[in-house]
């Protein structure tokens, strides 16, 4: 049993009946202003196929969707046009330029063309370079794969469903619990 | 003829609101000026949106930011949802001295700042009254505790206060509603400090504007979290929550939103204020508004500014400055002293729901003992969770085994972040800029702040202090820091139209009341003499309503 889903259905139980329905329902719809896809502006197709790829290793599927099925690549997109100044749009697009060629390098292939062993591979070789910046104290804010872990889990975390199906978090909790045990919260919330 | 209103209140903010409810209820013909745009709370409150549906989840629009509100963005509430609550700095400019800078933090709507304010609220003490008498800072205040206690009871049984009484001289309690719980490792810190430091260090809930149960038709808080946001159930203390719904239902209220508020008529025949000069926000036409009393609450440093700007020839300096002490005195906290650690244990245990609060410390510097590297004190907010999935950015790992780690949640993390007591020095003051205007044409503030000896000795005491105190509480990986934070980010500004007790070096009386102009009073900020080292808002609200009762009482009796 997932004490999360229970955490969810104890949530939806306790809901404030002072709160009206339909009084939560209007701030949110009035505020719903950016929800359609958007093109992508920043992200070749290559570019774009690459980011998916890379996202869904760090965040795969598993018993939940994961970070492809979360489209955190139209957030890398949207991150890189309008929120990252040029010299962190450009240190990005240069990392996934590396990894291709890291990746060609070492396999003969690029990276969406690696089989899962190559690809898990070079992250691990990513990541380990990564921490052993952090080991040594140095600045980690130039790192290309320090930014993708970033927006992957900003990306997925924040997402419909890595809020909902992931987390099993609620926008309206009803209440607090200041010190809950989790062993009665997966039991169904007895406590 | 224009009509006279019995009352002109200037600003809709949390003293502007008060000042509306008890002038309105007390039966006076009352007109409300605030600058900016009406707030719905119904169709304006966000904090329901789910951050998905943000283009950046919720993090603040950076790039406009950097454009269009390059200090607000420096404030925690103002991100991707709340900023529309924040200025537009290009509107509304100020400037500074070359290296010493000031963030002007503003909300300029219905409601004013009310609307994303952090909702702690405590009481003074005597401690903090009397401080400028034995330390010789400042002016003596010409009230005490005993004054305003009753006024204390008074706003604070409308508003809604939840928290915990602990009978402490230093934090008097008030008219609590049940306090709101406190985490598993915040209870282990409590109960440490106590074994350590008894009753001089209490660690106990927040006292915040947020409702525990339903009071006064407002309903009980749903923990949805992000209340910077709005409210949708008036479950936080607002303006447009709580005070101008209540002035509204007497029928006695006009309230003018786009009246940015020139400056204060004066009439020199009668020795007092006839009624203030309003620019159209949309029109940029002047108009004038008569008034028997007037009462300015549009924020200490807006209040300072129109009084700077309505000059006369019997006032070329500024109305209610005789004393020349207009503008003067300028404070803010000082805060961004502390430590975090963490706290050991409690795996089985998780909190569930946003609590929008945690945990206070009261003042203990200076209460007994007697500090010899600094006056005054510091009290700390703080608090602790369970770290969730952002501590995967900066740690080894990727995939299903990574993701699964994330799911499960992190350590107890237990912070102490200080607040402190600034001095009211008189070399902390602002001015109206000569070369530079608003977008209204009014004159821009010139500030000129900056922190003395004295708070950089208290940030650093809260540091060793915070830490000193983890570690007793068993804590690992203590992380002390002391932050470089300018003033005017605690959003605590205020001094600059002091109370006292004579006209020659104070603004203000012990009523609120300019020495220049009996019908002219000032309750926001402005009118504080000395700064406490506590949230200040709920004092400006009991000094608000004890200055409304006050003129209500002289107008009865005519004298006013």
């Amino acid at each position: 049993m997932d004490r999360r889903e229970a955490l969810r259905v104890l949530g939806a139980a306790t809901a404030v009946p002072l709160v009206s329905r339909d009084l939560l329902a209007l701030g949110r719809d009035a505020h719903a202003r950016w929800r359609a896809r958007p093109e992508f502006r920043v992200l070749d197709a290559d570019q774009q196929a690459l980011v998916t790829t890379l996202t869904d290793l760090i965040i795969p599927e598993t018993d939940t969707p994961g970070a492809k099925a979360a489209r955190v690549d139209q957030f890398v997109d949207v991150m890189l046009a309008d929120w990252y100044d040029v010299d962190d749009r450009q240190r990005f697009l240069d990392g996934l330029a590396d990894v291709d060629a890291r990746s060609t390098a070492a396999t003969g292939k690029p990276f969406t063309d690696a089989t899962p062993a190559q690809q898990t591979a070079l992250l691990t070789t990513l990541d380990d370079e990564l921490a052993r910046l952090r080991e040594a104290h140095q600045s980690t804010s130039k790192s290309f794969f320090r930014m993708l872990k970033w927006l992957t889990l900003v990306g997925y975390y924040t997402s419909q469903i890595g809020f909902e199906q992931e987390l099993h978090e609620h926008i309206i909790p009803g209440m607090f619990d200041p010190c809950r045990l989790l062993d009665a919260a997966a039991r169904g919330g007895e406590d | 003829m224009a009509k006279t209103y019995d009352a002109i209140v200037v600003g809709s903010g949390i003293s502007g609101g008060w000042a509306a409810k008890e002038l309105c209820e007390a039966g006076l013909e009352t007109l409300v000026l605030e600058a900016g745009r009406p707030v719905n709370p119904d169709t304006d409150s966000v904090e329901h949106v789910p951050v998905w549906q943000m283009k950046f989840r919720g993090n603040r629009d950076r790039k406009a930011m950097l454009m269009r509100q390059p200090v607000q963005r420096n404030c925690y509430a103002c991100d991707e949802l709340a900023s529309k609550f924040f200025v537009d700095d290009l509107d509304n400019p100020y400037t500074t001295d070359e290296g010493k800078p000031f963030l002007w933090i503003r909300g300029r709507q219905v409601g004013g700042r009310s609307i994303m304010w952090g909702r702690q609220t405590y009481r003074w003490s005597d401690l903090d009254f009397e401080a400028n008498a034995k330390d010789g800072f400042g002016v003596d205040w010409p009230i005490r505790y005993a004054d305003i206690a009753p006024w204390y009871d008074h706003v604070e049984r409308f508003v809604g206060i939840s928290g915990q009484a602990e009978g402490l001289g230093q934090l008097p309690d008030g008219q609590f509603l049940p306090p709101m719980g406190m985490t598993c490792a915040e209870t282990h810190v409590r109960d440490a400090v106590a074994k350590y430091w008894g009753r001089d260090r209490v660690v106990t809930i927040g006292r915040c504007a947020v409702l525990t149960q339903s009071h006064n038709g407002r309903a009980a808080c749903h923990y949805c979290g992000p209340c910077h946001r709005g409210c949708v159930t008036r479950s936080y203390f607002s303006s447009i929550n709580a005070t101008l719904p209540a002035a509204q239902a007497t029928g006695k209220l006009t309230l003018r939103p786009y009246s940015v508020v020139h400056s204060v008529i004066y009439d020199p025949a009668k020795k007092r204020a006839a009624g203030v000069r309003v620019v159209d926000a949309h029109t940029k036409h002047l108009i004038e508004f008569r008034g028997r009393v007037v009462f300015l609450c549009a924020s200490a440093l807006e209040s300072a500014r129109i009084l700077l700007h309505s000059t006369s020839p019997e006032f070329p300096n500024g109305l209610a400055n005789s004393s020349g002490q207009l503008g003067k005195n300028l404070m803010d906290h000082c805060m961004g002293g502390g430590a975090d650690g963490t706290i050991p244990g409690y795996e089985d245990r998780t909190t569930y729901g946003n609590r929008p609060n945690g945990i206070y410390m009261p003042r203990f510097r200076n209460v007994k003992d007697r500090s010899p590297n600094f006056l005054r004190g510091y009290g700390y907010q703080g608090g602790a969770g369970r770290e969730g999935w952002g501590r995967g950015v900066d740690q080894a790992g990727f995939g299903a085994d990574f993701k699964r780690q994330l799911k499960e949640l992190g350590r107890w993390n237990f912070g102490f972040y200080g607040f402190g007591e600034c001095l009211p020095r008189p070399e902390n003051y602002i001015e109206l800029d000569p070369a530079k205007t608003d977008a209204w044409g009014i004159p821009a503030l010139k500030i000129h702040c900056a922190w003395s000896d004295n708070e950089r000795a208290l940030l650093k005491d809260m540091s060793v202090a915070a830490a000193e105190m983890l570690s007793a509480a068993g804590a690992t990986d203590i992380r002390p820091y002391v932050q470089d934070n300018a003033p005017g980010l605690t959003i605590h500004e205020m001094g600059t139209a002091r109370m006292g007790r004579d006209p020659k070096t104070s603004v203000l009386n012990g009523n609120n009341q300019a020495w220049d102009a009996p019908n002219l009073f000032l309750t926001d900020g402005a009118c504080m003499a000395s700064s406490s080292c506590v949230n200040p808002s709920i004092t400006y609200m009991a000094l608000t309503a004890r200055a409304c009762h006050f003129a209500v009482d002289a107008m009865k009796r005519r004298e006013l």
